[in-house]
């Protein structure tokens, strides 16, 4: 992200700027008439005689899950997914591939949000230690490194690569 | 008053809250949809400028109003999210004309702390979602399927609790929003997420930028090709987007409203907190942002919503004062303004406070308001009925009848006005000086009194005496033919029109006559079995010079009779019943339906459908107007045919939405009208009253009339004074001179004709007016001014001091004569038994006006009351105190003379935060709370123990969907005796959205019936996007909802006059009562406002 910010100094009003950005304002060539006139009142009031339900189907509902039970169904079965593919064949190829498509754009995310918010583009020890020893894994494996070991080796290795 | 209320709106809602341009109608129609909080308006863009389509109304409050458009649709939706957690999806049916409801469904979670900074409802520019935060910490996501169609809701987990503002940003692969937000620190960030619907998850989005301006409170998503968002502060804007940052610093100010000029997002209008408009450019070199550039354009209403329109004219809507079509032109005005407003559309919220009086002495109440914040403070004067301005006047006794006559047939202008009196005809004449002057027209015969007379065809003139008509020519003014009455045989009544006379002699002999070149020609003679009392022969057919029936009033058997032309043919009779004569018949078109007229001696008027071309007469409708015989005539105004009833009590009648409409005129008793559309008077009425003829333009065409004097400050409470003549206000003027701001407060003196500022109190700095009364004291004759202040001090929670001014009016000034110090806010004050009841903080004061020694005068505090939390809002009848307290509901005092105490009585015990309260009778009191209901408590003083005897029973609940800041008994209406529902007692409110209301008390007989009205018209009338009435008008706040209980929606009740017949039937079917009776009955409730 580019941090230049621009000066005041470029913005001292000139007598004649607002007429400058004043031109050329869209048009479809409504209000056109010399004698614009508008009339308020006299308005129509909408009498609604006929049925207004929704369609069937359209009659919107929230769905009542808990948002922690969703979220760890969400995980579990997420979790199912990846531990299958990190140790079964190609089965399930197709699956894999959304699993890591999904990981790499959230860890691009990250490294986005980590340079604009911290100094250093390094990831710090203090953010990896936050993830789990399963992403840690996954993120070693897309680099071609090793998964194998305790967390703090998993995490020493993240960071000398 | 009874427990039986019925509410209805005499004024809609006229706060602006939102706005949007989209293509809703039709793919080719360009329309402005505005949202007037419980009411949708659409409008239709045209190269003439803005025409009004349809005033929707809303079962909700309007929380949020979005037009999108769904992959595969060729014009917009519009969706509506309403304060209590509903929304719909809306599409307009263009073949049917009707609202077609898309999806609709209810938003609400069980658990969750609604947000503070209300809600916020967004569609994603590529629709995928709808996005909503209604609770703190929760998203909610309503998402499309590729079909457009809307899938099952879900929340996801916000971490950001203080959410300031959300917008959808552009040209993001993934649904992205951005969130502005305060941390804990009242620090402002913002942040961008994806949304992952599949997840139904947040993911970290691709930027965010943190510590912006402590007063960034605005969002605006930049389209593509740009993309990003700006972010509005009070002292800076902010471009910011994944990959580029620009500010700028801003002249100190709020920025309220915003509008985007060009689809590809380089311009937007931003209206700020003092109504000073500006121009944001974005300037940038193809997709890359260069810089920001801030101009201010000039000044406007206070907006909450700008929509750029077309061609440089932008809509401005308000919620502080009226809103505005403005056009930014080019080159500045002399006062270096781009801004011309074009159009004011009155708007009378918030309604802060207001009075009802009768400055005319006419019998009719006339509400003044406390209209509009800030800048845009004004006083507003409602009043219902027409208003003639007069322009000149002229002293004339006993006018027997007057016409207006053109100098030849094709002059767009009236030239004579013949007035004719008992037994000479006068010729009134413009002259060069544009003044009015006597003439005379040499063919005609001016030593009798005249019975009629038109203009013809060929630039003749046609008059009417007891013995003969008269042709004449109009350019050489001399006589052409005459017609001779057969001797013994006088002219009685007589009519005529360009090309047709009509006349009536005594013995029921009916001449009918033809209007030649230079030639009268007597067509047809016919002889009825009565006297003829009227006639009429208004052209209403396909030509304009020549009709095809005339009406015909009989005595004796008082019969109105149509016959047809030329031949005199009788084709219906209807009798009128009773014994009162038709003294004016008239036949007339409204909005292409055709009418008779029929209006009797004793100031009744009936009216009847015709049908053209068979004569027959129908819907026969009678509604009395006043107690004299009235006289019928038509005019035109602005386009428009209307008809003036000229009696004791002068009415127009005109008609809107195919329903005949009855407004009063602002004038005593008229014995005569014709309308007077000279080149110096265009558009005139010559009215002649009580010896006078006076000539004066007519006011728009509407129910309600509103005059407007502005204040440029904002009126915060109101009393008059009878006495004196004069109205006292308590108002501040924010001063925005320095870089604080400050306010100063004053009392001022108004007169109560002229309107003009006679005399100003200023208070003290820190002071603020909190109530107003004119008053007088036992042993004392003045009136009195008395004025509660509070000084609002920064450092303080609530006032602990305030004081009681006691102001006389003498030569048009304000005199303080007493003041007296009080230990907190005078938040409410009421004259009681001669002397002085204020309401300071949690307690309940009552003064005594003492006389002291050097004869001036005290207030002596005598007793009071503790056991408020705060005591906002006091009524008080005979001895009874009612208290309607911050969050205390209401409760009852009695005032002991003996023991010189106030002591509580009974008090409800719910816990409504009050924000009005009326005493309805004895027994019943009426109360407004902050969740925007209605309630009514009763006094229960036959329980058996002091238990149930301490306790106010509720005994009727509504929502009515407003904040009402103030409840006056009173009415807009005239009170005549005779009618039915001059019976009914009435209260009138003032709202913050501009509504003001009526709540009428009605018999149980009546209530009961209207009720089942009521649940039968909710099975036919439906909520528009699926919304149920039932719940929309339950009471609802917080702690609980229930059903609306003892008050009855009037809006609904009375609509049930626009429905189509078919509709009609269906319900008296249901009912079990005829079609007539119920319009009968529904339109009697109509006059009540």
């Amino acid at each position: 992200m580019e941090a230049s910010s621009s000066h005041p100094s470029d913005t001292n009003p000139s007598p004649s700027a607002a007429s400058d950005f004043l031109s050329n304002l869209p048009s479809r060539g409504l209000f056109s008439s010399t004698v614009v006139s508008s009339n308020p009142g006299g308005m129509r009031v909408y009498i609604c005689d006929h049925e207004t339900s929704p369609p069937e189907d359209q009659h919107i509902k929230t769905n009542q899950q808990n948002i922690l039970i969703r979220s760890l169904t969400l995980k579990k079965h997420k979790g199912d997914s990846s531990s299958k593919d990190g140790t079964e064949s190609s089965r399930k190829r197709t699956g894999e591939k959304v699993v890591d498509g999904r990981d790499s754009a959230k860890r691009a995310n990250s490294q986005v949000n980590t340079r604009q918010v911290g100094s250093n583009s390094q990831t710090s020890t203090k953010d990896l230690q936050s993830l789990t020893v399963e992403r840690l894994r996954a993120l070693l494996k897309a680099k071609g490194l090793s998964p194998k070991g305790r967390k703090d080796e998993l995490i020493a290795r993240l960071k000398s690569a | 008053m009874s427990i039986w209320n019925y509410v209805v709106t005499a004024h809609k809602p006229t706060n602006v809250t939102h706005s949007c341009v989209g293509n809703f109608t039709s793919p080719q129609d360009l329309n402005l949809i505005i949202a007037k909080c419980t009411r949708i308006e659409i409008h239709l863009l045209t190269p003439q400028g803005l025409q009004p389509m349809l005033d929707v109304p809303i079962y909700g409050r309007i929380a949020t109003v979005e037009l999108f458009r769904p992959h595969g649709e060729t014009q917009d939706f519009l969706f509506i999210a309403t304060e209590r957690y509903k929304f719909c999806v809306l599409q307009w049916d263009p073949e049917t004309s009707e609202l077609i409801t898309r999806a609709m469904g209810d938003v609400s979670d069980r658990i969750g702390r609604p947000t503070d900074n209300g809600q916020i409802g967004i569609i994603d520019p590529d629709c995928r979602l709808i996005g909503l935060h209604l609770y703190d910490g929760l998203f909610k996501v309503i998402p499309f399927d590729n079909r457009g169609q809307l899938k099952e809701a879900f929340n996801i987990r916000l971490e950001e609790l203080q959410v300031l503002d959300i917008k959808f940003l552009y040209g993001c692969p993934k649904p992205t929003i951005v969130v502005l937000y305060q941390d804990n620190k009242d620090a402002r960030h913002v942040k961008t997420y994806e949304v992952a619907l599949k997840d139904k998850d947040f993911v970290e989005g691709p930027w965010s930028q943190n510590n912006l301006d402590n007063g960034a409170d605005l969002l605006i998503p930049v389209p593509p090709p740009l993309c990003g968002v700006l972010i509005i502060g009070e002292e800076t804007i902010v471009y910011c987007s994944a990959n580029a940052f620009k500010a700028i610093p801003i002249r100190p100010s709020i920025t309220k409203a915003y509008g985007r000029i060009d689809p590809d997002g380089s311009r937007y209008l931003l209206g700020d907190h003092t109504g000073l408009l500006s121009l944001l450019v974005i300037t940038h070199e193809k997709e890359k942002v260069t810089g920001l550039r801030i101009e201010t354009l000039g000044e406007t209403s206070i907006a909450s919503t700008i929509s750029y329109l077309d061609n440089a004219f932008v809509y401005i809507g308000s919620s502080c004062g009226d809103s505005q079509l403005i056009k930014l032109n080019l080159q500045p005005d002399a006062k270096g303004s781009y801004v011309e407003v074009l159009e004011r559309y009155v708007n009378l919220g918030p309604i802060v406070d207001f009075c009802v009086v009768d400055l005319e002495r006419q019998g009719q109440g006339q509400v003044v308001t406390c209209s509009g914040a800030y800048k845009d403070g004004s006083l507003r004067i409602v009043r219902n009925g027409i208003g003639i301005n007069e322009q000149a006047s002229v002293e004339l006794q006993g006018i027997k009848g007057m016409w207006s006559l053109r100098s030849s047939t094709d002059d767009p202008f009236d030239t004579f006005l013949v007035v004719s009196f008992i037994s000479e005809t006068r010729i009134l004449a413009m002259n060069l000086d544009d003044e009015l002057e006597e003439t005379e027209i040499e063919g005609f015969c001016s030593q009798v009194q005249t019975l009629f007379c038109h203009d013809a065809i060929h630039n003749q003139l046609v008059q009417v005496t007891s013995s003969t008509v008269r042709l004449v020519s109009s350019t050489t003014r001399e006589l052409r033919h005459e017609w001779h009455a057969p001797s013994g045989y006088s002219v009685n009544v007589a009519t005529a029109n360009a090309t047709q006379v009509l006349l009536a002699t005594g013995g029921g002999h009916l001449v009918y006559l033809e209007i030649g070149d230079g030639i009268l020609t007597e067509v047809k003679h016919a002889r009825l079995e009565y006297e003829i009392s009227s006639l009429d022969i208004n052209p209403i057919g396909e030509n304009p010079n020549y009709s095809h029936l005339a009406a015909v009033g009989m005595w004796t058997d008082i019969s109105v009779r149509i016959f047809s032309l030329p031949d005199l043919n009788l084709i219906t009779k209807e009798h009128l019943g009773g014994e009162i004569i038709p003294r004016s018949v008239l036949l007339c078109t409204f909005e292409g339906i055709s009418y008779l007229l029929c209006a009797l001696g004793d100031g009744h008027l009936i009216n009847f459908l015709l049908n053209t071309s068979t004569g027959e007469l129908s819907d026969r409708k009678k509604v009395s107007l006043g107690t004299q015989p009235i006289t019928l005539r038509t005019f035109s105004s602005k386009n428009a045919t209307h008809v003036f009833a000229a009696s004791d009590r002068p009415t127009v009648i005109y008609s809107s939405n195919k329903k005949l409409l009855y407004s009063n005129v602002n004038l005593k008793e008229v014995s005569h009208m014709c309308p007077f559309n000279s080149a110096a008077f265009p558009d005139s009425l010559a009215i002649a009253k009580e010896g006078e003829l006076t000539i004066g333009t007519i006011d728009d065409i509407q129910k309600l009339h509103i005059r407007s004097i502005p204040l440029g400050e904002q009126a915060r409470r109101i009393c008059h004074q009878e006495q004196s003549r004069t109205f006292a206000i308590c108002c501040l003027k924010y001063n925005q001179t320095s870089a604080d701001e400050s306010e100063v407060h004053f009392v001022r003196l108004l007169d109560d004709q002229t309107f003009e500022c006679i005399s100003t109190y200023p208070l003290d700095t820190f002071e603020y007016g909190c109530s107003i009364i004119s008053c007088s004291f036992s042993d004392d004759n003045n009136v009195y001014y008395c004025v509660g202040t509070a000084y609002v001090l920064p450092e303080e929670n609530e006032p602990t001091k305030g004081r009681i001014l006691v102001f006389v009016v003498e030569d048009g000034k304000l005199q303080l004569i007493a003041e007296k110090e009080t230990k907190g806010a005078v938040y409410s004050l009421n004259a009681f038994n001669g002397k002085l009841l204020a309401a300071i903080n949690q307690k309940i004061q009552l003064y005594k006006w003492m006389l002291r020694d050097d004869g001036t005068h005290e207030l002596q505090s005598e007793c009071g009351h503790h056991g408020h939390i705060l005591a906002l809002y006091v009524q008080t009848r005979g001895d009874f105190i009612i208290v309607g307290d911050l969050m205390k509901s209401i409760s009852l005092l009695i005032y002991k003379h003996e023991e010189g105490a106030i002591e509580e009585r009974a008090r409800d015990y719910n816990a409504n935060w009050m924000s009005a309260v009326e005493i309805l009778d004895d027994d019943i009191y009426l109360g407004a709370e902050n969740s925007f209901n209605l309630f009514t408590v009763r006094k229960n003083s036959e329980g058996a123990t002091d238990e149930e005897r301490g306790r106010l029973e509720v005994v009727g609940e509504y929502h009515l969907g407003e904040f009402i800041n103030r409840f006056r008994h009173g009415s807009l209406v005239m009170r005549l005796p005779d009618s039915e529902v001059g019976q009914i007692p009435t209260v009138i409110f003032g709202t913050i959205n501009g509504v003001i209301g009526v709540i009428a008390s009605l018999p149980h007989e009546q209530y009961v019936f209207l009720e089942k009205l009521q649940s039968n018209l909710r099975k036919v009338i439906k909520g528009v996007g699926g919304l149920s009435h039932e719940q929309w008008r339950s009471f609802n706040n917080e702690k609980k909802t229930v059903d609306a209980r003892n008050f009855l929606d009037g809006d609904l009740i009375e609509s049930f006059l626009d429905l189509n017949r078919s509709k009609m039937d269906e319900i008296s079917k249901a009912m079990g009562v005829s079609v007539e009776e119920l319009c009968k009955r529904v339109e009697e409730l109509t006059r009540l406002h």
